[in-house]
């Protein structure tokens, strides 16, 4: 039990994907710039998490292994996401096209986000066992959305701050990510992570 | 058997994955199909594809929904091409836009001709001289001449004449984006159609009197023009000569009888009269 939550603290805060590993940064700039559509974007990436991880961990246990074909990994967990994020596709522009529109083209750029395949190649170095492999895509995916949350919150409060042209937009908004990160690298070390 | 398991099985493999997953794909897209208009995808086939977000949408997908319920109009898209606008316009059974191309112009010759209120030495460009006082010139809707515009403009089209003072565009550079109509912080560039022959170079609202006295260009509201023009497209309104160019035949009469010489042919093929 402490195992699982030392996960859950280690992906949410110690090991926060975008803080701590600089993973994840183009939805982390590109979808941050109203709380609503990063709280979207960062459970939707939760739901691929998720499901890659469990997904890759099956395959990877019960076929790949077996069959010794582990050094198909890569290629197969890619497979994978994709397939997960066209099916985040389909039903999120069914249940929710507002939400469809607000992420855009970031939605599909789930497959190409480096959290994801990262999660799912981390599980198996890891050594996680399934239950583990679901609590640390959960973490990470919360922790994901933690950083998304935060930076969208300070996104929405700057674009009313009056700031030089020069730094208006990306330039402050790489600014606070940097100070974020340095604020996150304090917390380095606790819950042994 | 090695064989088998070097070449064949990844082959299987990954080919078995990729058979179940399309099989899951299509099987979801049927049962969760979103029913969309065709004339939607027809749109967004005009639409020029670069999904730039210059529209302020997520890309040319949602711009072509937006237009198709009514909520964008096709000049928000910027790269349009006016073919594609009209074909747009076609499928939504909207009239067909107005095809004629405009270019933007400085409604003032004054720049030297008018009086300096000050000597400003200060920073920069208009919009701090504007914020001391409203600009170093005697006339309040004369153009400052320190360039806001030049700045703006993405297509290199506005110089400021170093004879006259006055910001000028050049026409043929101008793709009448409209960002430097929203950056003078006079507001006195406006748009006119790109086949005018004349425009009016004074933006001076105030009587002839107060006019005369801080700008020997600008327009004292004497009439002459609007009694000289044959088909009334011309008319004094709020102590400033305008012109209506849908009646305008370009005649020219009215450049020719301005005492001031501040309506100007257009697009600037005489030089600049001097007085």
């Amino acid at each position: 039990m402490s195992m699982f939550f030392s996960i859950l603290l280690s992906g949410l805060i110690t090991d926060n994907m975008v803080m701590m590993r600089t993973l994840g940064i183009c939805p982390f700039l590109g979808v941050s710039k109203k709380l609503e559509s990063g709280l979207g974007m960062g459970l939707a990436v939760t739901f691929v998490l998720v499901l890659a991880s469990v997904v890759c961990y099956v395959l990877y246990y019960y076929v790949l292994a077996p069959l010794s074909l582990v050094y198909l990994q890569t290629i197969v967990f890619i497979l994978i996401i994709a397939v997960l994020v066209q099916v985040l596709d389909i039903v999120l522009k069914k249940l929710s096209p507002a939400l469809y529109a607000s992420l855009g083209v970031y939605l599909a750029l789930i497959t190409t986000n480096c959290v994801v395949l990262f999660t799912a190649n981390n599980v198996i170095s890891q050594g996680f066992n399934i239950l583990g492999a679901f609590v640390n895509a959960v973490a990470v995916g919360l922790g994901f959305t933690l950083a998304l949350l935060l930076m969208a919150g300070i996104r929405e409060r700057l674009d009313r701050a009056a700031l030089p042209k020069s730094v208006q937009g990306l330039p402050i908004a790489l600014i606070t990510a940097g100070i974020m990160a340095l604020a996150f690298m304090g917390l380095k070390g606790l819950f042994g992570g | 058997m090695p064989i088998f398991l070097t070449y064949i099985m990844p082959v299987l493999l990954i080919g078995g994955i990729g058979g179940v997953v399309a099989v899951l794909l299509a099987f979801l897209g049927e049962k969760m199909a979103v029913d969309r208009d065709a004339r939607i995808d027809d749109i967004e086939r005009f639409l020029p594809g670069a999904n730039c977000g210059g529209c302020g949408r997520a890309g040319c997908s949602a711009m072509a929904e937006a237009l198709f319920s009514g909520e964008a109009s096709v000049t928000e898209c910027g790269p349009l091409s006016p073919e594609n606008k009209n074909n747009i316009l076609r499928i939504l059974e909207l009239p067909l836009a107005d095809s004629q191309r405009t270019v933007a112009v400085v409604h003032c010759i004054g720049g030297r001709a008018c009086k300096d209120k000050f000597d400003y030495q200060g920073y920069g460009d208009c919009k701090s001289a504007e914020l001391l006082a409203g600009g170093n010139k005697q006339c309040s809707l004369g153009c400052i001449g320190l360039s806001a515009c030049v700045d703006e403009c993405k297509y290199n089209a506005i110089t400021v004449d170093k004879r006259t003072g006055v910001a000028r565009v050049s026409y043929e550079y101008c793709a009448s984006c409209g960002a430097c109509v929203a950056e003078c912080p006079k507001k006195i560039i406006g748009r006119i159609p790109v086949d005018a022959v004349v425009y009016v170079a004074c933006s001076n609202t105030k009587t002839g009197k107060e006019v005369a006295s801080v700008c020997k260009k600008g327009c004292i509201a004497c009439g002459r023009c609007e009694k000289n023009c044959p088909t009334g497209a011309i008319a004094l309104n709020n102590n400033l000569a305008a012109i209506d160019y849908g009646r305008c035949i370009k005649c020219g009469n009215c450049a020719d009888v301005c005492p001031r010489k501040c309506i100007l042919p257009f697009p600037y093929e005489k030089p600049f009269i001097e007085t």
